[in-house]
């Protein structure tokens, strides 16, 4: 992320979670914090609990974030936010929570008496990470119609070719599900799965030929040794846990879409 | 293979489903999955952590060093660059790599107490890791990054407190301090759980190759054989070429010759001197002390005292009195103080003045290595009457005393006078000359000491000199340097000049 995107990043997450921008300058932003955002965001619960235990008055933070140093003078003051700072890990983490379920429909014009007709769709957004002692990501987003049972993949991509709004558009019917969602999230799950299984899993193997290796050069080393030291169980145990090969799925996010 | 999944967003949808809890807001839904792409890791090799680190611009060698470590040494390593080309960056690179890769959650860096506070800054403000300095009571179950000095590691409770804690890294800085595995920081570092761990020195080997093999089998135990395989297969240096290929394969030295930055110049040179005739009466004197009383027998107290003697009779005079008070014999008692007599009536010191020379003819700022504080006070005792105006500095000095020292030296003094131990962690490369007026018994601290000038940062070429006084112990002190020097060379890799530029 270079400045440009941190900037539009925090003017948008600001404006979308209803904290006041007070000026939106093109390299800092400063921002009056709401009472939710202050204890999601600046870790500091003494305060708060203080705060609502003697019924204080509370005093959420006013921000002042740099998204580009170097083009600025001296003369403001404030926190520098760059892909990697603490604070910006801190609202990537807050809009995930923030942003984990949703529930869209698509606009419809309309024209006339005639009714338009929503079909369902899942979409899910997972994140696949293979672990041994080094690591690789990647990122699958599914959608699944819970009529037909069709799977898109690519989908959210595929969404920013349709106007979603919250709110359903007059003249639309929406079809029942004939799959219901969460076996529709089972049938996403499965295919994930399987991806995985017919992935190429040679990392795997790798990384258990280095474990075999150092395991080996351990068992040379107390070779011929009758009662093996602590140190030689906590040395293996270590290796277990630099080399296992280790698969983790993580849903980031997904929802309903009505969509023609 | 083992698949961990979570079923915490099911739970989050279902509740979603029944209007349990609201749904979200879009827009922030579009954003974690785009900060999820862009923050995505596709690739298990190259380094992710550059493009976090805006205020960084690590140097090639130091990427590659950090690659090194991760893809081919699976994260265990001693980092055993020269002095002053950035061990601290490399390592920073590592932890900051694994911890955005997932690899680390917590980590331990050891490190001499007064590197604590320049490792905390260092890693906050450089890497942004949140690392903090361990005092006494501070609850580390609650921090992730800890630095901690390795006398109080070893030490109860702070010991137990970490063998509590799971650390996936850990990291030991200036780890020459484990050569000698019979040392309560040794067994220690020993009884931790190494999931990743990376050993920092300079300095891997100072005396013998069996500092190497502890050294190593700290880190990958087996990797040099057992002890019985090692001394089978390395003591006698016939396998030299072998035993560094295997070392390599644990170690990772960056040269300074091979990093493609331009280095000024080393100029390093032995400075022979001549005693007077009365220094050299006093000196041979005291070497015959040994047939005079069983007090002089010991051979560890002579060469001190013949050390001494080379340095100034004001440190002689320390050990030679306090020795004198052992001798019980009323005609040794007289010996001794017919010899201190003699000591204390000298009035040249031709080591001090040859430094004096020096310090005239460079006119400009040095720094003088000395192994006594004795010598330290004389040599700025004497200096004074000359009209040259120097500071002390020596290890025990607090943070806030160093910088001050620093500071004077920088802007006000011509000479910094050191003992030993003011040697680590102190840069000084608005110097450029370096007296070593004693030489020390190990090549690494010789190392150690030019490192503080020449070292990243240092524009003019460096003048080392080595004081070495004709026909007495310092002579043998040099042969030693040098044996010890070419032990290095064979198994761990070319040194730059710390005693002579051939």
């Amino acid at each position: 992320m270079y400045p440009q995107q941190v900037h539009k990043y925090l003017s948008v997450f600001f404006k979308e979670t209803s904290c006041q921008i007070l000026s939106n300058h093109p390299d800092y932003i400063t921002v009056q914090l709401t009472i939710d955002m202050d204890k999601k965001i600046m870790n500091r619960p003494f305060y708060w609990r203080n705060i609502e235990s003697t019924g204080g008055v509370p005093n959420p933070a006013l921000l002042n974030l740099i998204t580009d140093q170097n083009k600025l003078g001296a003369d403001v003051k404030g926190e520098v936010v760059h892909f990697g700072s603490p604070r910006l890990n801190r609202l990537f983490q807050t809009t995930k929570e923030l942003g984990a379920f949703v529930l869209m429909y698509e606009r419809v014009l309309g024209k006339g008496e005639a009714q338009t007709i929503l079909t369902p769709w899942l979409g899910v957004n997972y994140k696949v990470s293979y672990y041994s002692d080094q690591t690789m990501e990647m990122l699958y987003s599914f959608g699944i119609n819970l009529i037909t049972g069709i799977v898109r993949e690519d989908f959210q991509e595929s969404l920013h070719e349709v106007n979603l709004e919250t709110y359903q558009s007059k003249h639309t019917f929406n079809l029942p599900f004939i799959i219901k969602p969460v076996r529709g999230l089972e049938r996403l799950d499965k295919i994930i799965e399987q991806i995985i299984e017919q992935d190429d899993h040679l990392w795997a193997e790798e990384a258990k030929g280095r474990w075999q290796k150092d395991q080996d050069i351990l068992e040379y080393f107390y070779e011929g040794m009758e009662n093996k030291p602590e140190c030689y169980e906590m040395e293996k145990q270590a290796m277990k846990e630099q080399y296992e090969a280790r698969i983790k799925i993580e849903i980031i996010n997904g929802g309903l879409f009505y969509m023609k | 293979m083992k698949i961990e999944r979570s079923t915490e967003w099911k739970e989050g949808f279902m509740n979603r489903l029944d209007n349990v809890e609201p749904w979200n807001n879009w827009e922030l839904y579009k954003m974690s999955y785009e900060v999820v792409k862009a923050n995505i890791i596709s690739d298990f090799s190259g380094l992710q952590s550059p493009k976090y680190l805006p205020n960084l611009t690590p140097l090639a060698h130091q990427l590659e060093a950090a690659e090194t470590v991760i893809e081919r040494m699976n994260g265990k390593a001693i980092l055993a660059d020269e002095v002053g080309l950035g061990k601290t960056i490399e390592a920073g690179l590592i932890l900051k790599e694994y911890l955005i890769r997932g690899l680390v959650k917590k980590a331990l860096i050891l490190a001499p107490a007064s590197l604590i506070n320049q490792w905390v800054e260092e890693l906050n403000y450089k890497f942004y890791i949140p690392a903090i300095p361990y005092r006494k009571n501070t609850p580390i179950e609650y921090y992730d990054i800890v630095v901690m000095s390795m006398d109080t590691a070893k030490r109860s409770p702070h010991r137990e407190l970490i063998h509590a804690q799971n650390y996936d890294m850990i990291i030991i800085d200036e780890a020459h301090k484990l050569k000698n595995h019979k040392t309560q920081i040794y067994e220690f570092v020993q009884s931790l759980k190494k999931k990743f761990c990376l050993l920092l020195t300079a300095t891997p080997v100072q005396n013998d190759v069996f500092e190497l093999f502890y050294l190593i089998s700290l880190l990958k135990p087996g990797h040099l054989g057992n002890l019985e395989a090692f001394q089978s297969s390395f003591s006698d240096s016939k396998h030299d070429d072998y035993l560094k290929e295997l070392v390599k394969q644990v170690m990772v030295r960056n040269r300074r010759q091979n990093t493609g930055i331009e280095w000024t110049n080393r100029r390093v040179q032995i400075i022979p001197i001549e005693f007077s005739e009365e220094e050299k009466e006093v000196y041979d004197l005291i070497v015959d002390l040994k047939n005079i009383s069983p007090v002089f027998s010991g051979a560890f107290s002579m060469i001190t005292l013949q050390k001494e003697m080379c340095s100034s009779k004001e440190a002689t005079y320390l050990t030679l009195n306090k020795m004198r008070q052992n001798c019980t014999n009323e005609e040794e008692i007289d010996h001794v103080e017919t010899v201190i007599q003699k000591l204390m009536a000298l009035e040249i010191n031709s080591k001090v003045e040859k430094a004096y020379e020096i310090i005239t003819e460079a006119n400009d700022k040095v720094i003088i290595f000395t192994e006594y504080r004795a010598t330290q006070a004389y040599l700025q005792w004497y200096l004074n009457t000359k009209g040259i105006t120097s500071v002390l500095f020596n290890g025990k000095f607090s943070k806030s005393k160093r910088d001050w020292m620093k500071r004077l030296f920088q802007e006000q003094a011509q000479v910094l006078i050191a003992t030993e131990s003011g040697g680590e962690g102190i840069n000084l490369q608005f110097c450029h000359h370096v007296i070593n007026y004693d030489l020390p018994w190990n090549p690494m601290k010789l190392e150690q000491r030019i490192g503080r000038v020449h070292r990243l940062g240092q524009e003019y070429d460096v003048h080392i000199y080595n004081l070495a006084i004709n026909n007495t112990i310092e002579q043998n002190i040099l042969d030693f340097l040098y044996a010890k020097i070419d032990v290095f060379e064979k198994v761990v890799g070319e040194l730059d000049d710390i005693l002579s530029t051939f």
